[in-house]
């Protein structure tokens, strides 16, 4: 029996082609049955949810009809209004969001959100309500649920926050749970009891899910039936098994591949074009990058020393007394020593909150060091000068986590690139276009970029941008502070690709931070491992991931 | 909260030595004689020189400050007569020989006109502009939070559009042309219908029944008063409502199936609302401190008059009265707005 059937839908914006966004999207999901929609970002897969919750921006049109089954009757999605879809929501179909940061109200009770949840559907007591969402508070696993029930959003973790999202979705029995990448916000090991969370309450209330995700093997493991989609059209629809084991369409193929992978380490990770090239599509800087020579791995590591970090403290002040002297700190860094060495990768893993950010921002000087000493090429910065500064600034730069707000959105690319050049001198003001130029080639942009803005590029060619900056300085060290983690996997793999090649061709050192142990793995020598300020674990790629000695390290890689 | 408090009395006796301090050197360098204008034109020397010691001009500046400061703070140290008792109506703490340490409500000195005591003076003002300004901003936060939710919900339809033109228009209207306008047709014009008066104070006095509460003269002033208030109050509602709406919280809301109502005065309002008090409690100090124009023009009992005549007469213990007062006000109302966020929003911790 199905629960749910979408017939030819369809949605587009106004202003925009027609129906671009969505591309006759068909599909029956059965009861108790959960089904993954894949893609990656602007796939359409969240318009998809949010057209099957009635929550549509405004400027959205709707084509093509869905049936949900309400009991025994059956709801028809185009003759839904207002008031009838307030009756739908969070009864019938209810909806977990991706961003459990976001999507609670910060000035209300958690507790409150959940019993109002409640009482939006079931004539209840106050009492009642909140007697009801208590009990959910327990049921998904949340420590002493009376007092979380009258805690702020902002005082939860984020896997808490999303445990309270799965109470507030689950707590009518819904026919249909929609999670939109409800997990992909999350640490590694919580995601991991959130996944199962979800899947025992769904047993129980033998729910239908539908789940969004850009992670293939996730959908594989927990989805009965899986549906591919790619700039709004379906690439494939099928039982998981087949569609993962044997994908018949070659982006399915390419998605699956160019995953970084613990368990190979491949020379060059394949990326979507050199699987298959989208009709009527324009040959994009990113598409040629198969025709460039994969870089050969040579051993390029010295043993010299450049970057020497000597027990590091970054301790920020949590109560001061009337003297404004500090009595507690927050320990983000406690006591950090490590060396690295000329021409190698060195991985920083760890959880949210452990320190990694804290500790290269120590490095770079953005956040005043509490003790210890940082030397670069044999100095110590804590008494180097301005022009010592100056100079090391140069030499050692970051690539940060968010292209898309770590660049001015007001100047151009041109600006954005060669600003650092012209305030560190590097090349006199009439070569400076040139030289930008040159940048822009190493990275792959095209020429034509120069005059236009951030916002009219993708997530990955900002990256690129964000990259050519770090380049112009001509640096010896690159700081990566999860600069492939908010990619799309496809992309992810051509910037890996580029910053191995750039390491080759220029001699680059990496500190390269991430959550993601598989891309780590990828790209890193050695790999050092932080918890809680602290390094818990250092030894090479290989040793550290396949023989973890440390029991945190252990739990780290048994949730990959 | 109680170490909050605390910080802020110290900031705020800071603040308020630095405007007393302020006030006082400048008066100091002003050329009018205070005490020429204590006896008048026409007196002779003697009584002028008799003024001048009353008044401590034959002294030092530096002392005649700290005399200043000892008369305003709450405890200082005073002669230990009862001539000085019946000036400061002191309570004698600590005696000492000649003099004592007492406490007292703080000293502001007698008007140099009048001869009337200062605080006497405000006091008997500040209950009818303390009422005006509450009646305004009331009135205008009410209807500038609902007309600015209103837009912000009809975003670009007729409503929206002309709710945007009328609260620019209302912002560029000078208080005192709204004032005019006002008392002037629903005053003079239309009193027939509406039975308001043109000018009128809250307490009228009738030879027959003495002393009455004239809650209807307060319409037109409040009126007036709020209308800049209210054109503001109506867009930060409307931009901030908008940028609320579009927020994932909002989303999640519907998704869990609440009724519009219910999404939009539970889950959007409340996070709406820190621009709006910000603005709300920086006009409410503002009108608290007097409003001289509208006062003046429907002939209203407030501080911003007296304050106005005060400077125009160099009646230095007046004006320095005044600022005082308002300094205070400043620093009362923005230590409300504080806790006051911190009650909205949890994020904000004191």
């Amino acid at each position: 029996m199905s629960v749910l059937d979408v017939s030819h839908l369809q949605i587009g914006f106004a202003g925009t082609p027609e129906f671009a966004a969505v591309k006759d999207l068909s599909f029956t999901l059965k009861a108790g049955e959960t089904l993954a929609i894949v893609g990656e970002s602007g796939s359409g897969k969240s318009l998809t949810a949010l057209a099957l919750m009635g929550l549509l921006p405004k400027t959205a049109i709707l084509r093509g009809d869905a049936a949900f089954a309400d009991g025994d009757q059956k709801r028809i999605l185009q003759e839904l209004n207002g008031t009838t879809w307030q009756d739908v929501r969070g009864r019938v179909v209810s909806m977990v969001f991706q961003e459990p940061m976001s999507a609670l109200n910060p000035v209300m009770q958690v507790g409150k959100q959940l019993s109002e949840a409640i009482s939006a559907h079931q004539r209840v007591s106050h009492d009642k309500a909140r007697q009801i969402a208590i009990e959910w508070l327990g049921k998904v696993q949340l420590p002493e649920p009376e007092k979380i029930y009258a805690r702020f959003p902002h005082q939860l973790s984020g896997g808490q926050k999303q445990r309270v999202m799965i109470a507030m979705a689950m707590c009518h029995h819904p026919q249909i749970l929609i999670a939109d990448e409800p997990t992909t916000a999350l640490d590694a090991t919580v995601q991991q009891e959130v996944i199962l969370l979800m899947q025992q309450l769904q047993r129980e209330h033998e729910t239908s899910m539908i789940f969004i995700t850009h992670d293939l093997s996730l959908a594989a493991r927990i989805a009965s039936e899986v549906l591919v989609m790619y700039k709004g059209q379906v690439m494939e629809y099928g039982a998981a098994e087949v569609v993962l084991k044997h994908p018949q369409h070659p982006y399915t193929q390419a998605l699956l591949a160019c995953r970084p992978s613990v368990n190979h380490k491949s020379e060059r990770l394949p990326v979507v074009s050199d699987f298959w090239q989208p009709e009527n599509e324009l040959l994009t800087s990113e598409s040629e990058l198969k025709n460039i020579p994969a870089a050969k791995r040579e051993n390029s590591q010295s043993n010299k020393s450049i970057l020497k970090v000597e027990n590091v403290r970054i301790w920020f002040p949590q109560k001061k007394n009337w003297l404004r002297n500090a009595l507690e700190y927050f320990k983000a860094v406690d006591d950090v020593s490590f060396e690295l060495y000329k021409g190698e990768t060195l991985g920083l893993v760890g959880e949210s909150g452990c320190g990694k950010s804290t500790l290269s921002r120590g490095i770079m000087g953005l956040v005043p060091i509490h003790d210890g000493h940082i030397y670069f090429d044999g100095k110590d910065l804590a008494k180097a000068s301005q022009q010592e500064w100056l100079t090391a600034r140069r030499k050692m730069q970051m690539i940060f986590q968010d292209p898309f707000s770590s660049l001015n959105p007001r100047l151009t690319v041109g600006d954005i690139v060669s600003e650092p050049m012209r305030v560190h001198r590097i090349v006199s003001r009439s070569e400076l276009k040139k030289e930008t130029l040159r940048v822009f080639d190493l990275v792959q942009l095209p020429a034509s970029a120069y005059d236009r803005y951030p916002h009219q590029f993708s997530g990955g060619q900002r990256q690129r941008i964000g990259i050519a900056r770090a380049l112009g300085l001509k640096p010896e060290v690159l700081i990566c502070d999860e600069s492939v983690s908010a990619l799309d996997v496809s992309i992810q793999a051509q910037i890996l690709n580029l910053l191995r090649d750039l390491q080759q061709e220029l001699a680059l050192t990496y500190l390269f931070i991430s959550h993601d142990l598989s891309v780590v793995y990828y790209l890193c020598d050695r790999i050092m491992v932080m918890q809680k300020g602290k390094i818990v674990e250092t030894g090479t790629a290989e040793a550290v991931l396949k023989h973890p000695t440390n029991p945190y390290t252990q739990r780290l890689v048994d949730a990959v | 909260m109680i170490r909050f408090l605390a910080k802020r009395i110290r900031y705020s006796l800071f603040i308020l030595w630095g405007v007393v301090t302020l006030v006082f050197f400048m008066f100091n360098v002003l050329p009018a004689d205070p005490a020429r204008l204590v006896m008048g034109q026409r007196s002779d020397l003697a009584s002028i020189e008799n003024a001048r010691r009353d008044l401590n001009l034959d002294k030092p500046m530096w002392l005649r400050y700290c005399l200043y400061l000892n008369d305003l703070s709450p405890i200082g140290l005073h002669e230990n007569d009862s001539a000085t008792q019946t000036k400061y109506h002191y309570q004698k703490l600590i005696p000492l020989s000649s003099r004592c340490i007492a406490a007292k409500w703080p000293y502001l000195g007698r008007s140099y006109r009048t001869k009337k005591e200062v605080s006497a003076v405000l006091s008997e003002a500040l209950p009818g502009t303390i009422i005006l300004a509450l009646a305004a901003m009331t009135f205008a936060t009410i209807i500038g939070i609902l007309l600015g939710t209103l837009a912000a919900l009809k975003k670009d339809t007729w409503l929206d559009t002309s709710s945007i033109v009328a609260s620019v228009a209302g912002i560029s209207m000078p208080s005192f042309f709204a004032a005019l306008l006002i008392a002037y047709f629903f005053g003079f014009l239309l009193h027939s219908i509406t039975g308001l008066n043109m000018t009128g104070s809250l307490w009228e006095y009738d030879a027959f029944k003495g002393k009455r509460l004239m809650l209807r003269n307060l319409i037109l002033p409040a009126l007036a008063l709020g209308i800049r208030p209210l054109a503001i109050i109506t867009q930060l509602t409307r931009s901030a409502m908008l940028d609320v709406l579009s927020q994932d919280y909002i989303r999640t809301a519907n998704a869990k199936g609440l009724t519009k109502t219910r999404v939009i005065f539970r889950h959007a309002l409340p996070n709406a609302l820190n621009p709006v008090i910000t603005a709300v409690s920086g006009w409410l100090a503002e009108l608290l401190a007097g409003s001289f124009f509208v006062e003046y023009i429907f002939g209203w009992k407030g501080v911003g008059k007296i304050t106005v005549d005060a400077l125009d007469k160099f009646d230095f213990p007046l004006v320095m009265g005044a600022v005082l007062l308002t300094a205070f006000i400043f620093i009362i109302v923005n230590l409300l707005t504080d806790i006051l966020y911190s009650k909205i929003d949890p994020r904000v911790r004191l």
